[in-house]
């Protein structure tokens, strides 16, 4: 069914190509990270597979169908979209930030309710409905945000390190969350720079080097030592077992 | 002794503009042409009217850039292409070597010091506040320009009310009048259209009210306590207002600015215009 | 209806039957006959005509100010800074030059007709400008809203530096004091023509603008996000510019510049409502005309010789209130 793929894509930005000549195949029900130094090019891809940013050549098709021929509310229904950072411009309460979320359905006040509701359960964010996101903590704002995507129902999640800035207990239950909704059938697609973090929780790792695919494929190998060491330029080893490792690197 | 030494140094710096620095007072200019042979520059829009009037062309060697225009002065606008025009400048005034500036005494001083310092002979002319002060004026003209006796005749022609030599019937009502100025002030008593309005068998509603020069009168207060008649010389969105035509207890006539600004042939201008004025207030309405 | 909308509904439904009796004559509401000669042209012809103006420039002002902020997710945003007021003005100065040429018929229509020219003018200029700018910006840098804006500003500039030209180069002095007061807006003695001619169009712009509110609610979250919505930025930008264009350009063409309004409208509304763009539009819109009425019955009241100009007025109020907000964005208690 409804297959993310992108089929040998690049992508300009700025007149540099940030995406080189890239496919993957992101199955729903997967969680997957994509993973990468500084200027690897990762948001751009999580955008071109968000259908935000053109692609400069090849394309990105969701269920077979080319997502750029989607009428722009169809895919925002479709593909939900996390951008990186905390950016909320108007001191709104978390109830109307969730509810943002049913713009592509345009019924936030009607049906869409139950969706809003079921998205403020999953992020355990009931509580604070009616709290102004100004008084929230770092990792309330993230759970809220959170919340926005959910609420719109998409069938693909991608977010932009959703993780970052985060302290460690909110880190992985934020991930938990996330984690949840693939094992509910959603798609997944996140940028991680926490490397143990995809270790241990992403289905799937795409790991990508100046705009190209350095590595693809379940995270023990994609996150294979001599991959980090050759991509990071880093010495890494892991410890730990399997599901629950932890990265030593030494530059 | 600065100023001596700027004095100099202007001079030096003119000497290729101007054939001769000429003394600086001018008082003490001699009056080197005879009457009638004075060339003349105006920086005035109403001196210029005054001495298209009195002059002969080619003494003029020009005149404010407000008289371009057509409209811009009472000069008749077929008339303009006689003239050439200043932009007011020291500059341009000494280039083409008048020998008398005709100005107001509102003079740009730095302008008005300029021409001092180069020796140019300045005329200052007040604006009149009364028949009188234009009579003087005008034969002040008329001496300038070597004309006294077309002067003399203008002089009794402004003089002379037109209401009066025709006023049969000593018991003709004096019509209460507004006149609205650009801005929507009033003009003083003591102005020479606050005379001419008395003078032409009005009484004056400012004077009534006690307003003085340039007080303000709302459209309000126009609607409020209408006169029977009143003269809209401005333009503002008060003045141009669609509830003055609604109006039914006065009478609505739009007066030109130009002729309340100036003396001289003007005058006769204004006292036509408010006998016309007071003709069609005193005709039968229809 | 809101809360928000409810309050400033019931404000200006109050406020308006006091406003008629603000004026240089005292006209007494409960005597039975006409207590001053012309009561009755000074109320229909004078007093409520302008009344009406000051709703609807201060709606159209209020909502444009709403939506700018929304667009611009900033606070101290102002219509102004579309550039379209400034291009208006210029047609209006220029009308002073052209005005002189014209039957008389036609020269009473002169000002309006060409201040709405200007912003005409502004509006498909800027279009062209959304056009290359949000392509750019879409490539990427995410910096096309700023581009946008700057776009306006440098509009709003070169207008300003032509209207100051042609001020210098007025025909004369009069026509030279005529502009500079006419720039400091005022509705001092407008009458039903102006109504007439800017009521439309503002209700169409602030209409507009309310087609673009739930846009403008994503943007909230920025560019990208609000694109991930499913949020046409080409297609807001250009309801964004017709709606500030109609509701702006209307109400410099019949009053000339005022501003503030849209500054400080927004701020007096959103704490009674959720803050979201959408739920700003309809309350600034009643807000909007609350401010511009209050401001101009004061004006009328005043004991000044002449009637202080409304835009100095606002002005007055404004520019404190500007750096109030910005003293307070200091200390970080804002959003």
């Amino acid at each position: 069914m409804n297959v993310l793929e992108a089929q040998n894509i690049s992508v300009e930005r700025g007149g540099r190509r940030v995406v080189r000549a890239l496919s993957a195949a992101l199955e729903p029900g997967t969680m997957t990270a994509i993973c990468g130094p500084n200027g690897a090019g990762k948001s751009s891809l999580l955008l071109a597979l968000a259908g935000l940013l053109p692609t400069a050549e090849g394309a990105v098709s969701l269920g077979q169908r080319a997502l750029e021929s989607y009428p722009a509310a169809e895919r925002a229904r479709k593909v939900g979209y996390l951008p990186q950072g905390a950016d909320v411009a108007w001191d709104v309460s978390v109830e109307s930030l969730v509810a943002l979320g049913r713009h592509p359905h345009g019924d936030a006040r009607g049906a869409g309710r139950d969706a809003i509701a079921t998205a403020l359960a999953a992020t355990q964010m009931e509580a604070f409905r009616s709290r102004p996101v100004s008084q929230l903590s770092g990792g309330e704002k993230a759970r809220a945000l959170l919340a926005r995507v959910l609420a719109g129902e998409p069938d693909w999640i991608l977010a932009d390190e959703p993780l970052a800035a985060l302290d460690l207990a909110h880190q992985l239950r934020l991930i938990g969350h996330l984690r949840s909704r693939a094992d509910a059938g959603q798609g997944v697609v996140i940028v991680l720079h926490d490397l143990a973090l995809a270790m241990n929780h992403a289905d799937r790792v795409l790991v990508l080097d100046e705009g190209a695919l350095a590595a693809d494929g379940a995270p023990e190998e994609a996150l294979d030592p001599a991959v980090v060491s050759r991509v990071w330029g880093v010495e890494a080893r892991w410890l730990g077992e399997q599901g629950a490792r932890a990265l030593v690197a030494r530059g | 002794m600065t100023s001596a030494l700027s004095k100099i140094g202007v001079c030096a710096a003119l000497a290729t503009l101007v054939s001769a620095c000429a003394p600086a007072n001018e008082t003490d200019a001699p009056a080197s042409n005879a009457p009638g042979s004075l060339t003349f520059v105006s920086l005035n829009p109403c001196l210029d009217a005054l001495l298209v009037e009195l002059a002969a062309s080619d003494r003029i060697l020009a005149l404010s850039h407000y008289s371009q225009r057509p409209g811009g002065s009472r000069i008749d606008p077929s008339r303009l292409g006689e003239f050439s025009f200043t932009g007011g400048t020291a500059e341009e005034i000494l280039a083409l070597e008048p020998d008398v500036v005709l100005a107001s005494v509102f003079l740009a001083p730095a302008t008005r010091s300029a021409l001092e310092r180069s020796g140019v002979r300045i005329e200052a002319f007040d604006s009149p506040r009364t028949v009188a002060d234009s009579v003087a004026q005008l034969e002040r003209m008329g001496d300038l320009a070597g004309n006294p006796d077309g002067a003399a005749a203008l002089a009794r022609a402004i003089e002379t009310p037109l209401w009066l030599s025709e006023a049969t019937d000593a018991n003709r009502p004096n019509p209460s009048v507004l006149l609205w100025q650009p801005g929507q002030i009033v003009a003083g008593q003591e102005t020479l259209i606050a005379q001419l309005i008395r003078e032409e068998g009005f009484t004056s509603q400012a004077a009534e009210l006690g307003l003085a020069q340039a007080d303000y009168v709302t459209l309000e207060g126009v609607l409020n306590d209408p006169p029977d008649l009143l003269l809209v010389a401005g333009n503002s969105a008060g003045q141009s207002h669609p509830a003055l035509s609604a109006l039914t207890q006065t009478q609505v006539h739009a007066f030109d600015p130009q002729l309340f600004n100036c003396g001289g042939a003007s005058v006769l201008d204004a006292r036509r215009e408010l006998h016309a004025v007071r003709a069609s207030f005193e005709a039968p309405q229809p | 209806m809101s809360r928000a909308s409810l309050i400033f509904a019931g404000l200006l439904a109050l406020l308006l039957p006091l406003s008629l009796l603000a004026g240089r004559v005292w006209i007494d509401p409960f005597a039975g006959t006409p207590s001053a000669p012309n009561a009755t042209l000074i109320l229909v012809e004078l007093r409520l005509p302008r009344a009406l103006l000051a709703v609807a420039i201060g709606a159209g002002l209020g909502a444009a100010g709403a939506a700018m902020q929304g667009y611009l997710r900033n606070p101290l945003a102002d219509p102004g800074l579309f550039g379209i007021a400034p291009t208006a003005a210029l047609g209006a100065v220029a009308s002073f030059w052209v005005g002189g040429l014209l039957p008389p018929a036609l020269a009473a229509w002169s000002l309006p007709a060409f201040a709405l020219m200007g912003a005409g003018l502004a509006m498909a200029l800027l279009t062209l400008i959304a056009g290359r700018s949000l392509s750019d910006g879409a490539s990427g840098s995410g910096g096309g809203i700023a581009l946008f804006t700057l776009a306006g500003l440098m509009i709003a500039s070169l207008a300003g530096a032509l209207t100051a030209l042609a001020i210098t180069m007025a025909p004369n002095a009069f026509a030279l004091s005529q502009i500079v007061l006419w720039l400091n807006g005022a509705i001092t003695d407008r009458s039903w023509n102006e109504v007439w001619i800017a009521a439309p169009l503002v209700i169409v712009g602030i209409g507009v603008l309310v087609v673009a509110a739930r846009s403008l609610d994503a943007l909230t979250l920025g560019e990208e996000a609000a694109l991930s919505l499913g949020v046409d930025p080409q297609r807001l930008l250009w309801l964004l510019i017709a709606g500030v264009g109609l509701t702006v350009g209307a109400s410099v063409a019949v009053a000339g510049i005022i501003g503030f309004v849209g500054l400080i409208v927004p701020h007096l509304v959103r704490p009674l409502t959720d803050r979201l763009p959408s739920s700003l539009i309809g309350p600034s819109a009643l807000a909007g005309a609350c401010l511009v009425l209050i401001a101009d019955s004061a004006v009328r009241v005043l004991p000044l010789v002449t009637e202080l100009r409304l835009g100095i007025a606002l002005s007055l109020i404004g520019a404190p209130f500007f750096l109030w907000l910005l003293l307070k964005m200091r200390r970080g208690d804002m959003s």
